[in-house]
């Protein structure tokens, strides 16, 4: 709590002084009209390169349409301005707000039906809807079409453009460390493990990607009221291309990056402008060299910080974050256990029916294991349980409730977690996250409080920590909270996706191999860590398993599937000496 | 303009879409790269044409245009293979977008040594072909529109030849589906990969002059327009897939030459946006495209 104190404090301090010098600087005529210009256009460059940040680096959608929803902004704007007349100076923040609100609302109907779709699929789709955008505003009478929109008020000044560019930077960096960041973050790292930790994946990318639009319209409508002519052309492909250049440069997903970058490409071309004939063959090379010397951009996925430089220059040591934990229980109050049915599940890809009249019952605390030779139909189960796959036939039921057709952070909220055969883990984000971002279902804060830094915010974040810090030492990871995933050695690996699976306070803990290419001692120890999540949580487990040795020792009752059938069962000592089993096995 | 005539003319911009549209889509099939820079090599082989047709004006016309396209070809083929090797190759194995944004840096770094050499301003092109109209029963086609036609479709048949029968269009299919499985069974991936770079730049070396004998200007910037569209048929008929980028570059072109005759030319670009839109939600794979779903 000092240390962010501290840190506000400095970057407070910093902005104040940096906001003081320009304003000296313009006051005493240093900065004239043409530098004014290149700062001006900086600045809404950076928020331009921002926003598209929140898509494009943390949520991870590649986007290419985003001068759309500047031009959007811009027309909105300057619109609302022209029309209401009188005292364009008084109502300029209400134009902006306008700008913002219209983007957003473009941003919405395009991303609920665009957002489907990933990759470059997205890619294209967006680069059509910014396209259409354009061509809409060339066509239309009340947007001046072609012949451009004249006799916008100029009243976009320093101070607005400086107030916009930190609220905006603020606003990600606030959001983005709360659980609504969090959340974000997690789909672009692995969108299946994200829905299957809780997270609403559709619900977060349209929130996403429509704030991301609202910033652009803002800063649409700076643009409109800093040049006062709006030509359609200018928000054509080759625009978004430009905000996307800074955003990759800058390095995809750092904020700090994306402003560096804003600001050196838009004022290197003025600086360039001496040899204007070669400057933007200079610019291209550039481009070039930077990407084949360093692909992940400037910053690659760090931040700049004032506060950690400072530290640096004073020699001094980062004081290690360490806060009170209070084992007060708000989230994770343990319900009762389970009680999975299924009853004639099934599923049939094409004419192959992967799973038929598959029948489950899983008693509250109950560990069962579900076996069979690879390609019979187990991982189908998991996925027919989660709702990856929709079954053909047959039901579900949890508690009594039927949980067939539920999304799956739904069915992970109704208490079915579950963990994967290829790990999947939010790679590049610190062990503490992982398991943080399964927490997402049992914390309130709104997007506003954890904009702000409300006290809940506090209090949610206190205990999330506090909560995950136990879980890792539980599987004995405590040593490892701020390492981030890619780097733990294989078991440790395997033994995160569970932690992170139990975080979402499940009642059901689905285990797909949990014991893959583990030597001897870690099946040992995973044992051990099985019955502990068993008797300590009281969650009941189904685990799908190869080793005979983990499966015979810790089931108290086993599943047999082959060719999509259950062939056999009973108790561990049953299913061995039962000759379908033994055929299924040996191929007798 | 009656109907038949507004298809014929939709056909011939079509084809030469679809000339380009198979670069576009051989690279995306082989190395899952967006080749932003494969519009401008249409520059590029305008320009070159256009050089050559304006130095041999000796010869007679259609043999100066045969040999502008000739050099179009080996120039455009040199530089596809030249950029890829330069510029796509290392980054193969980083992040894609890596590779995106230096083809969008190749692409603004042609435009610009063009601008060099030639000035920004637009030239024109010298038209090689003046043979009169062929009458069909009652209607007339222009000889331009019929050639090019004519050559498009040969070469598509030729492409898809290529990459059935041959052992280098073997070798092209299996890196496209697995490029590490491809080099365990001892195909050369890099090898494979430049001459896919080089028969799409070649293409759309064809495509260039076809382009730039219909329409007869040429400037630094002209290769952003045709190669989105191009691009865009390339999606539509299913990304990845020879026949769906001749599909899509038919369908772009009649769309388009439709929209510019009924409705007006001002709405054409947003109806084939448009049905790009449309087709993307519908299908995103494209017409022609498969289906892929993630395994979990």
């Amino acid at each position: 709590m000092k240390k962010k104190v501290r840190s506000y404090i400095i970057n407070i301090v910093a902005l104040v002084l940096l906001y003081s010098l320009a304003m000296y600087l313009i006051g005493n005529g240093t900065i004239g009209r043409y530098y004014m210009g290149i700062i001006l256009t900086a600045g809404i460059s950076v928020v331009m390169a921002v926003s598209l940040n929140l898509t494009t680096g943390i949520l991870g959608q590649l986007a290419l349409g985003h001068a759309g929803f500047m031009a959007v902004g811009a027309y909105a704007a300057a619109l609302f301005t022209i029309h209401i007349g009188t005292e364009p100076q008084a109502i300029f923040p209400i134009s902006l707000l306008v700008g913002g609100l219209v983007a957003a609302v473009f941003g919405l109907v395009i991303g609920v039906p665009a957002l489907r779709l990933k990759g470059d699929y997205l890619a294209i789709i967006t680069l059509g809807f910014g396209e259409v955008i354009r061509i809409l505003i060339t066509n239309l009478e009340f947007t001046g079409g072609a012949r451009t929109l004249r006799g916008i008020p100029r009243v976009t000044t320093f101070s607005y453009v400086f107030v916009m560019v930190v609220l905006v930077v603020a606003v990600m960096f606030t959001l983005g460390r709360s659980r609504h960041g969090r959340a974000i973050l997690s789909i672009r790292e692995d969108e299946v493990a994200a829905e299957a930790s809780g997270i609403p994946t559709t619900y977060y990318k349209i929130f996403a990607f429509t704030l991301s639009a609202f910033f652009a319209g803002m800063a649409g409508g700076l643009f409109a009221h800093y040049v006062g002519v709006l030509d359609p052309k200018n928000f054509g492909f080759i625009r978004s291309i430009d905000y996307l250049v800074m955003v990759v440069l800058g390095g995809m997903g750092s904020i700090t990056g994306a402003v560096g970058a804003a600001i050196v490409l838009t004022a290197l071309p003025e600086l360039l402008r001496g040899f204007s004939d070669y400057r933007m063959l200079v610019y291209s090379v550039m481009l070039i060299l930077m990407m084949l010397f360093r692909p992940s951009g400037l910053l690659g996925t760090k931040e700049f910080s004032l506060t950690a430089l400072i530290d640096w220059v004073l020699r001094r040591k980062p004081e290690a974050e360490i806060e009170a934990v209070e084992a007060e229980q708000v989230f994770a109050t343990r319900h009762k256990p389970a009680l999975l049915e299924a009853r004639d599940l099934g599923i049939q890809f094409g004419g192959l029916k992967a799973l038929d009249s598959f029948e489950l019952t899983i008693e509250p605390g109950e560990i069962v294991g579900l076996i069979g030779p690879n390609g019979a139909g187990k991982t189908t189960v998991f996925n027919l349980l989660t709702n990856v796959y929709v079954p053909t036939f047959g039901s579900i039921e949890l508690e009594g409730k039927s949980v067939v057709g539920l999304p799956t952070h739904e069915i992970t909220q109704v208490g079915i977690a579950r963990t994967f055969q290829n790990i999947r883990l939010f790679k590049n984000l610190s062990v503490l996250d992982n398991v943080k971002i399964a927490y997402h279902n049992q914390m309130q804060t709104t997007p506003v409080e954890g904009t702000f830094r409300l006290p809940r915010h506090w209090r949610e974040e206190r205990l999330a920590n506090a909560r995950a810090r136990e879980l890792l030492h539980v599987f004995g990871m405590g040593e490892m909270a701020a390492k981030d995933a890619k780097n733990l050695p294989y078991g440790q690996q395997r033994k995160l996706e569970i932690a992170r699976a139990l975080a979402t306070n499940p009642k059901l803990l689905l285990l797909d191999e949990p014991a893959a290419g583990m030597n001897p001692t870690e099946t040992q120890e995973l044992m051990d860590t099985i019955r502990l999540i068993r008797d300590s949580f009281g969650v009941a487990i189904l685990l799908i398993e190869h080793d005979m040795r983990l499966v015979m020792g810790i089931c108290e009752r086993l599943v047999v599937l082959d060719y999509g059938q259950i062939i056999a069962t009973g108790t561990p000592d049953e299913v061995r000496s039962n000759p379908k089993v033994i055929g299924a096995y040996l191929g007798a | 303009m009656t109907f038949v005539n507004q298809i014929i003319n939709g056909l011939h911009v079509g084809s030469i879409y679809a000339l380009i549209a198979l670069g576009y889509t051989m690279v995306y099939g082989i190395v899952k790269l967006i080749n932003f820079a494969h519009g401008d090599i249409i520059m590029v082989g305008s320009y070159t044409a256009m050089v050559i047709m304006t130095e041999l004006t000796g010869l007679p016309l259609w043999v100066g245009l045969l040999i502008a396209m000739l050099a179009a070809m080996l120039v455009c083929t040199t530089f596809g293979v030249v950029i890829e090797r330069v510029a796509y190759k290392p980054l193969r194995n980083t992040q894609r977008i890596a590779a995106l944004i230096t083809a969008i840096g190749v692409s603004l770094l042609l435009q610009n040594i063009a601008q060099l050499i030639f000035s920004p301003n637009s030239l024109p092109f010298p038209v090689a072909i003046r043979v009169p109209p062929v009458a069909i029963g009652e209607m007339t086609i222009s000889f331009i529109t019929l050639l090019t036609i004519t050559v498009s479709v040969l070469l598509m048949l030729g492409l898809q030849a290529f990459v059935h029968k041959t052992k280098i269009g073997k070798a092209m299919r299996a890196v496209s589906e697995d490029r590490d499985a491809a080099q365990l069974m001892g195909i050369n991936v890099s090898t494979t990969i430049s001459v896919t770079f080089a028969i799409g730049s070649a293409l759309a070396a064809m495509g260039a002059v076809l382009y730039s004998t219909a329409y007869p200007i040429i400037i630094p910037t002209m290769g952003a327009m045709p190669g989105l569209k191009a691009f865009i048929a390339a999606v539509l008929g299913g990304i990845g897939v020879l026949p769906g980028a001749m599909l899509g570059g038919f369908l772009m072109g009649v769309a388009e030459s439709l929209t510019n005759g009924y409705i007006s030319s001002q709405w054409g670009d947003a109806v084939v946006f448009g049905i790009l839109i449309v087709v993307l939600l519908v299908k995103p794979s494209g017409i022609l495209g498969r289906r892929t779903s993630e395994k979990v």
